[in-house]
């Protein structure tokens, strides 16, 4: 357990969600939350945002699934899961246990599937906010993905705030033209936050064999190598809306946490890093501060949103 | 509160080649370090790793508890960029290391016969599990039988001083360099039938195409056969679902199961085969 003589106030409010402080875990690099309870105290974390959630269970791709790539890695897990059911009966109970705010990350093949799946969660006992992965592909309009078009990603939203009452996270893919016109469309939608970013798609080939090292193909590239991309797009996105910022991509140090807190993210998740680090967010955590400490600031509200830029008001 | 495991920095006592592109490694580690049972694995980086960031999973090879600390060794091949920067690792160098993770071997069947199947570098934990075994009184030690195969004579290590514990040893090499010719399966296909069904029990790790040709060859010899599977992984903890392997579900359809968490150990008759997964 730490020691801090001159407590600093960490706690920050996300759109009606209350954190203890701006750290949390990304979806998809913390399972449901048992898996690193061993390295871990939850209850030290801002929240965990678990794995995506489904209506039904999904079996995922084939293998290989994930490659190592320079300061990064592909995934194309496939977006694999136990369902939303199984979810609420078989993993909330433990989350619940722990003093820490449970976000459930939910997708949808069609509109109506995620709302089905947050009016089930918004009924769940121990969810306290949804974050809504706009990246999967609509099945009913050919396959584009949600979240590359404004006018489907504000039907998104629209669907799951009509489904519950739980604060919405909308959750924005990078592999876009203009991310922040996206994130104003979910804003209008109701919105109540945005994170930022999703896996940047990218490839990688086994030239002996000339194949590619995925099975299918493309994959969601994560880690230090997304992190500038990631930090421009967080603090575009928080010049254009109202709504809090969440901001993740390559999240590894508290170094890299703060940078996204100056750009303007209310809060921040740390996703890959766990697989270098088990207990990458506590580490993330400390780091923040003791940087408040360093430069005599009290409350960690007073640097988000505080990059100075000459000629900028 | 029970104290948290974590990820600890060991030091490096050797990293010797022992033959063309294959290192022994052993490392000095803290006393939190759990004793591995055999088939448990470890996540192992360099402490500092540049631009890969991801620990490798390694079966452990070998383990000396101690006083003060422990050693653990592994034994691997230079496949890649990962186990590149690890082959480089000198005596005194820190790294990263994660575990003992995964399910080991099911050991507590006690069946008087034991096969063991190794090919290449899946002796590894095939070595850890004879010297388990070792350990048992004699009158309680059941027949253990070798079968180690590699790709030439060079490759085919962990085997000395395994004899006096072993009632026969077969050894194979692609190259005919040292032993019978071929795959490690076909003496063993020989050999099968002289072994009781009922008890019996086969422990393997080996490549794909070994694995296979295994599994095959248990489809009209129902003895109980454990295997110990590879694939990439990221965290090794069961988080990223990254090291899937499609096994027969409950319902006779294809299910994803993680190497590192449900394995790497698995039944080898749960393993879906690409033709049988409908993944080819």
């Amino acid at each position: 357990m730490m020691i801090d003589p001159v407590r600093r106030r960490m706690a920050v409010s996300i759109g009606g969600l209350r954190l203890k402080n701006p750290v949390m875990t990304a979806s998809g690099t913390f399972g449901y939350g048992d898996e690193y309870a061993p390295y871990v105290d939850l209850n030290c974390l801002g929240a965990v945002v678990v794995k995506g959630l489904s209506l039904e269970p999904r079996a995922g791709n084939p293998p290989p699934r994930i490659m190592e790539t320079p300061c990064g890695m592909l995934n194309a897990v496939g977006l694999q899961n136990i369902g939303v059911k199984a979810f609420i009966r078989e993993k909330l109970p433990f989350l619940r246990d722990h003093d820490v705010a449970v976000v459930a990350n939910i997708f949808g093949e069609s509109v109506e599937e995620y709302a089905a799946v947050a009016e089930l969660l918004g009924r769940a006992e121990g969810v306290h906010a949804l974050e809504v992965n706009i990246s999967c592909p609509n099945v009913k309009r050919g396959g584009v993905a949600f979240g590359t078009d404004p006018d489907m990603a504000a039907e998104v939203t629209r669907a799951v705030k009509a489904a519950t009452g739980l604060p919405v996270i909308v959750k924005l893919t990078p592999n876009v033209t203009d991310i922040a016109g996206i994130a104003a469309a979910v804003e209008a939608a109701g919105a109540d936050a945005v994170s930022l970013i999703n896996t940047l798609t990218g490839m990688s080939v086994d030239i002996e064999r000339r194949v590619p090292h995925l099975r299918n193909v493309t994959g969601g590239l994560s880690g230090p190598a997304i992190r500038p991309v990631a930090l421009r797009m967080v603090w575009q996105v928080a010049r254009r809306v109202s709504i809090p910022v969440i901001g993740l991509g390559g999240i590894m140090t508290a170094r890299d946490a703060l940078e996204f807190l100056i750009a303007g993210a209310r809060a921040v998740q740390v996703g890959t890093a766990h697989f270098v680090q088990p207990c990458a967010c506590e580490e993330v955590l400390s780091g923040i501060e003791a940087y408040l400490e360093r430069h005599g600031i009290e409350d960690v509200n007073d640097v988000i949103g505080s990059l100075k830029i000459e000629g900028l008001p | 509160m029970p104290e948290k495991e974590a990820l600890l920095d060991g030091r490096v006592i050797s990293n010797w080649e022992i033959a063309k592109g294959h290192l022994v490694m052993t490392v000095r580690l803290p006393r939190a370090f759990g004793e591995p049972l055999p088939g448990q694995f470890v996540m192992v980086r360099p402490k500092e790793s540049g631009e890969r960031l991801l620990g490798r999973p390694f079966s452990v090879y070998g383990f000396q508890p101690g006083r003060r600390s422990a050693t653990v060794a592994i034994l691997y091949r230079v496949a890649g960029e990962g186990t590149r920067a690890l082959s480089l690792l000198r005596r005194g160098d820190i790294l990263k290391i994660l575990g003992p993770l995964g399910r080991p071997f099911d050991v507590s069947h006690h069946r008087k016969n034991i096969v063991l199947v190794a090919g290449g570098i899946g002796i590894a934990p095939i070595r850890f599990l004879l010297e388990h075994l070792k350990r048992l009184a004699a009158e309680e030690r059941p027949g253990i039988s070798l079968y180690a195969g590699a790709k030439t004579a060079g490759e085919l290590f962990g085997l000395e001083g395994l004899e006096p514990f072993c009632r026969e040893v077969h050894v194979c090499t692609d190259d005919c360099s040292v032993g019978r010719h071929g795959l490690v399966t076909e003496p063993l296909a020989e050999n099968l039938a002289a072994f009781p069904l009922d008890d019996t029990v086969i422990y393997a790790c080996g490549p794909a195409g070994m694995i296979r040709e295994l599994a095959a060859l248990l489809r009209d010899h129902p003895v109980p056969c454990q295997v110990s599977l590879e694939e990439r992984m990221a965290c090794g903890v069961g988080a990223c679902l990254g090291c899937a392997v499609a096994v027969r579900g409950p319902d006779g359809g294809r299910q994803y199961r993680r190497v590192c968490r449900e394995g790497p150990v698995f039944d080898i008759r749960d393993i879906l085969w690409d033709a049988e997964s409908g993944d080819a």
